[in-house]
């Protein structure tokens, strides 16, 4: 059996061979590994044999890579820029403009397609097209990219939900549906906040005052079925109760499917390469969750969750105090730790603690991605700023920095607000299951 | 390689009309199919394991590069080679106990518990020879990084390196 020293001491190698830049999935089985020789000798190692057999061929994780192709499907559908514009019918009246728009955009965008650089990129692409003929502050623009286009991992369906529920034993219907209003609520968060800077200082947006006719706008309103319409059916068919997550996401593939050919999107080529990212990203994914798998196994025999809960014990903390701390350290731990790999890799250590102290697990796995979605927008390494600058091509990755605040402070204003009042992430699910 | 992900990416695509379609039969036929979530599950394994080789090669296994980059470049150019090869002895490790698991189905003739009862033997094996092209492909690119290095580090970062948001970016457009 492990102390929470030879615990720490764990945690730290894995991080360490981390950030000399083993793969993060090679990292975890390393440490797991050592672990297992350190304590118990090499026959404990064959042991996880079969399990990983069992790992990969799991009906479960057959979802991250249907998820995964439907949203490379959308994304080469060809229905961004329609979708943007008919957003831009609907929202550019609001103080504020044409930023609205962007959160409104990366947030549906995000949604269904779950890949955050994804949407940054895209929905950047169009955007900073159409914000190049208007006189909006920069900054501001490029933060509504960043900031919208975390929503996805948040609103479902989230494959780092899919993920998260894998690895805790935790139900991905209950997570999507936690998902949801906290999803909801800060995309409104987003939004009041623009609207409130825009109130106090004018010349941060242009004033949109002519839109086109309203039989036109109603018109174009189509543009935004597609991505509601299989947002609406992969939920709907998990909660009507007739479908499990993995057939809803089989259903949605087959509705990009259709939509991609009915847009006349469809060719060998938009196929094949939406396949090849498919399978690159789904394996990258697989492997990172097959270590973790291994390494929590090893974890598990080797007694750290009760090191863990003793060590909490001892301290003799409630769960709210444990939850600031933990706020602390996946701010801290998110400034350099690539978002996926710090919920992976910190998921062995926190989650005994997690359950010691009574916190809900479903809870958590909100609570966790928002986290992430801080770490993809905090300065100075959030993965969002830069690939927003990225799509950009010019001027400072400051001024990504300065217009990026308003939305982390919204965020942590987020997390105030699930831990005062929990209800928001669980009203949902409770109602539900 | 990209052949790995073109017909993996069938299978995927395959694999959500026969759901799709098992959905239909039995909410409008009452009639199931039996096993199409088995067949899912042999699916992800397959093109799970071999796309790791793909991802090896393309280089699009997660890694964290906040200090690597920061280092001087000779010493990230060894560190690369290192992470190379240490994907390697990482695939090689799963593949033996793929292995293992492989040879007690073959030992023993299991089959699956289900309606179809599938020898687990037959998805196994292809499981495990992608875990095996996984290895080959971490090492072969480490090979080739070495090679490469013959050019100048730069050319050795073409083959090794962590991939860039510029690449990222330009992926997400293909």
């Amino acid at each position: 059996m492990i102390d929470l020293t030879g615990a720490v001491i764990g945690f730290v190698i894995m991080l360490g061979l981390m950030f000399i830049g083993l793969h993060v999935g090679i990292a975890m089985l390393a440490t797991g590994v050592l672990g297992a020789l350190v304590y118990f000798g090499p026959p404990v190692l064959l042991s996880f044999g079969t399990n990983l057999w069992a790992v990969m061929n799991d009906f479960l994780l057959t979802t991250i890579p249907l998820f995964v192709l439907l949203g490379e499907l959308l994304l080469r559908a060809g229905i961004t820029r329609n979708m943007y514009e008919s957003l831009t019918d609907w929202l550019s009246r609001l103080p504020g403009g044409l930023l609205h728009t962007n959160i409104g955009a990366c947030a549906m965008f995000s949604a269904v397609s779950g890949s955050s650089v994804a949407t940054a990129a895209t929905i950047g692409t169009v955007a900073l097209d159409e914000f190049k003929r208007r006189a909006y502050h920069e900054p501001l623009v490029l933060g509504t990219i960043a900031a919208g286009a975390t929503l996805g991992i948040l609103i479902p369906p989230s494959v780092n939900l899919i993920i998260y529920g894998a690895l805790t034993n935790t139900s991905i219907g209950q997570l999507f549906a936690a998902g949801i209003l906290p999803g909801i609520l800060l995309t409104l968060l987003f939004m009041v906040i623009i609207a409130a800077a825009v109130l106090w200082k004018p010349s941060l947006a242009e004033q949109v005052t002519e839109v086109p006719p309203r039989a036109e706008r109603l018109r174009r309103l189509r543009f935004l079925l597609p991505p509601l319409g299989i947002f609406v059916v992969v939920m709907g068919a998990i909660y009507g109760g007739w479908a499990t997550p993995t057939e809803a996401a089989a259903l949605g593939v087959v509705l990009a499917f259709m939509l991609a050919a009915a847009n006349r999107a469809l060719s060998f080529s938009m196929l094949h390469a939406a396949f090849v990212a498919t399978i690159k990203t789904s394996a990258m994914l697989l492997f990172i969750i097959t270590a973790a798998f291994f390494l929590n196994f090893i974890v598990g025999l080797l007694g750290v969750p009760q090191a863990m809960s003793r060590a909490v014990t001892d301290l003799g903390l409630n769960a709210t105090e444990m939850i600031l701390i933990l706020v602390l350290f996946y701010l801290v731990m998110g400034c350099f730790l690539e978002t996926l790999s710090m919920m992976v890799g910190t998921i062995p250590v926190v989650m005994p603690v997690v359950l010691h102290l009574g916190i809900d697990p479903v809870w958590f796995g909100i609570f966790l991605v928002i986290m992430m979605e801080l770490a993809l927008i905090t300065p100075p390494v959030g993965m969002n700023l830069y690939v927003v600058q990225g799509v950009r091509k010019h001027g400072e990755l400051a001024d990504v920095y300065r217009g990026i605040l308003p939305f982390v402070a919204a965020m942590l204003v987020m997390v105030g607000l699930i831990i005062v009042w929990p209800q928001i992430v669980m009203v949902i699910p409770e109602a539900l299951f | 390689m990209r052949m790995i992900g073109i017909l993996g990416g069938y299978a995927c695509l395959g694999l959500s009309f026969l759901i799709v379609f098992e959905i239909l039969a039995r909410k409008l036929f009452n009639h199931s199919l039996q096993g199409v979530d088995e067949i899912g599950g042999y699916v992800v394994a397959i093109t799970g394991t071999f796309g790791m080789a793909l991802a090896a090669v393309e280089r699009a296994h997660t890694r964290i590069d906040v200090l690597l980059l920061r280092l001087p470049g000779r010493v990230q150019a060894g560190l690369n080679l290192l992470t190379y090869v240490a994907l390697g002895i990482g695939a090689a490790f799963m593949g033996y106990m793929g292995w293992r698991t492989l040879s007690d189905s073959l030992t023993f003739g299991s089959v699956s518990s289900s309606p179809l009862q599938v020898p687990l033997w037959i998805p196994q094996s292809l499981w495990m020879a992608g875990l095996l092209v996984f290895a080959l492909a971490a090492l072969l690119t480490a090979l080739r990084g070495l090679a490469a290095l013959r050019h100048g580090l730069e050319a050795a970062d073409q083959v090794l390196a962590p991939t860039t948001i510029a690449e990222e970016i330009e992926e997400a457009r293909k």
